[in-house]
């Protein structure tokens, strides 16, 4: 695999989603359009949709009406494993497996059959802050914000375009939480698209892009 | 005749060792007295109605009616194996899932035996095919139950895993993959320890039966090999397949992770 190749994100677009789960109507015409390399914040109330909307973007639920674009290219007319290494997803608390920081970092290239060669692997790491040494550390050993950053680097393994963050701070703590915050702006500023959804308003506003808000299932665009 | 016949008296001796059980239940306070009762009776009249379902089969031999015997036993064995599938979708979902898995389980582990290994005669004879096909659909439908059972379980336990590695450009297949695999060597360890242990610690049902009906011992084990090895194929073809249907019920065809309530906020 080449060195960190500089991200080529594309136009990601969502065209008034509908989603309604047991008579709710979860979605309620939610769009947006995220320029290439722009950084994006969508905050909301518990129970707004944001964090479904951020699914939907990432296709990992599928929108009753309305249509998620890749390049101007519909999101269902691409391969699912194809959108998503170019789309990466981050959940709220994500998922370590079992095994090495380096087994993590390269899960994503295995599952291509692809390796990941051990500069690459440190420069990952060096991307999230995290120190050479964890490389043979047990992955599920890490406190929670080293878990953050562990999995914003796997994601970067598949080298995205676009970060799609579900309230990556949320169960951090302030200090872990900020961090992780500024980690994301710099990989904005290095040119990947960024949407982060996040409750807290002091992130959103220190991701330093455009803002929106998630209310009964629609985006709406913060005034500056 | 070579073999003791048990008189209804004496079979009614045995319900001791019920008294027993339920002595001990009620004393140790595990409440499985009524459990106990109603299942020895249950099993007890099931078997005399197969007894005489048997007998009549014996001698009016005709393939149709063997078949459906059969038939009946296999609706009963998918029926059981789906039902109470805490986290899987309903019984109407997984019922004809379970009746292909065992289906197939079952006609790869008996077609090559009867047809090669122990061909009766006639080919329909109901005394090899309903034993034994009995105890292909009842290894195959504690198979097929426990693979439902763990996966739907394992899906919505790990199911941050298994959407981590979709995120990631995981297909289906290898996003479940650990949670399938676990569930198999589960499945399939019963059957495995089986062969291990058998002789040692276990003398098989069918082969002390046939001992003690008067067959020649060597005899009796050859047909308990092969009884074995088709308990390993049936457990493994089974199993495969219920874990196949498992996973086509777990995604969608976008290889999104579907049977978990998603959070709505």
């Amino acid at each position: 695999m080449p060195a960190p190749s500089t991200p080529s994100p594309e136009l990601l677009e969502a065209r008034s989603l509908v989603l309604v789960r047991e008579g709710r109507r979860i979605l309620d015409g939610a769009s947006i359009s995220v320029r290439p390399g722009e950084a994006v914040a969508i905050s909301g109330a518990s129970g707004s949709g944001k964090s479904t909307f951020v699914r939907a973007l990432a296709t990992l639920v599928e929108p009753d009406l309305g249509e998620v674009l890749l390049g101007g290219r519909d999101a269902r007319t691409l391969a699912p494993g194809a959108y998503r290494t170019r789309v990466a997803f981050l959940a709220q608390q994500p998922a370590i497996f079992p095994g090495t920081v380096a087994e993590n970092l390269a899960a994503g290239p295995a599952l291509r059959g692809a390796s990941l060669p051990a500069e690459r692997a440190l420069s990952l790491l060096a991307a999230v802050g995290l120190p050479e040494a964890f490389l043979l550390r047990e992955g599920r050993t890490l406190s929670g914000g080293e878990k953050q950053r562990l999995a914003l680097a796997r994601a970067l393994a598949n080298e995205p375009g676009i970060l799609l963050l579900d309230e990556p701070t949320a169960a951090l703590d302030p200090a872990a939480g900020e961090l992780i915050v500024q980690l994301v702006r710099a990989l904005a500023a290095r040119g990947h698209s960024v949407l982060m959804v996040t409750h807290v308003a002091e992130h959103a506003r220190l991701l330093g892009g455009s803002r929106y808000r998630c209310e009964a299932g629609k985006i709406l665009a913060e005034l500056a | 005749m070579s073999y003791l016949e048990i008189p209804l008296w004496r079979l009614s001796i045995a319900l001791g060792l019920i008294a027993l059980a339920i002595v001990l239940s009620r004393r140790s306070k595990l409440g499985l007295e009524r459990e106990i009762f109603i299942g020895s009776l249950r099993g007890a009249a099931q078997l005399i109605a197969i007894g005489y379902v048997l007998l009549l089969l014996f001698q009016h031999q005709h393939p149709a009616f063997v078949f459906l015997l059969l038939l009946v036993m296999l609706v009963v064995a998918a029926a059981t194996s789906a039902r109470r599938v805490e986290h899987g979708p309903p019984w109407r979902v997984l019922f004809p899932r379970a009746l292909a898995s065992i289906g197939a389980g079952a006609l790869v582990a008996l077609v090559p035996v009867f047809a090669l290994v122990v061909p009766p005669k006639p080919w329909y004879d109901a005394r090899y095919l309903v034993p034994i096909g009995g105890m292909m659909l009842s290894n195959a439908m504690n198979c097929v139950a426990l693979v439902f059972e763990r996966i739907f379980a394992s899906a919505a336990t790990e199911s941050d895993q298994i959407e981590a590695l979709l995120s990631l450009g995981a297909t289906p297949r290898q996003a479940l993959q650990r949670q399938e695999r676990t569930t198999l060597r589960a499945a399939l360890l019963p059957t495995i320890n089986g062969l291990l242990t058998v002789g040692l610690v276990a003398l098989p049902g069918m082969m002390t039966g046939q001992i003690v009906s008067g067959t020649a011992p060597e005899q009796a084990v050859r047909y308990q090999i092969v009884i074995l090895y088709q308990l390993v194929a049936v457990a493994a073809v089974a199993g495969i397949c219920a874990a196949a249907f498992a996973r086509r019920l777990l995604f969608t065809r976008r290889a999104q992770l579907v049977l978990r309530p998603r959070p709505t906020q």
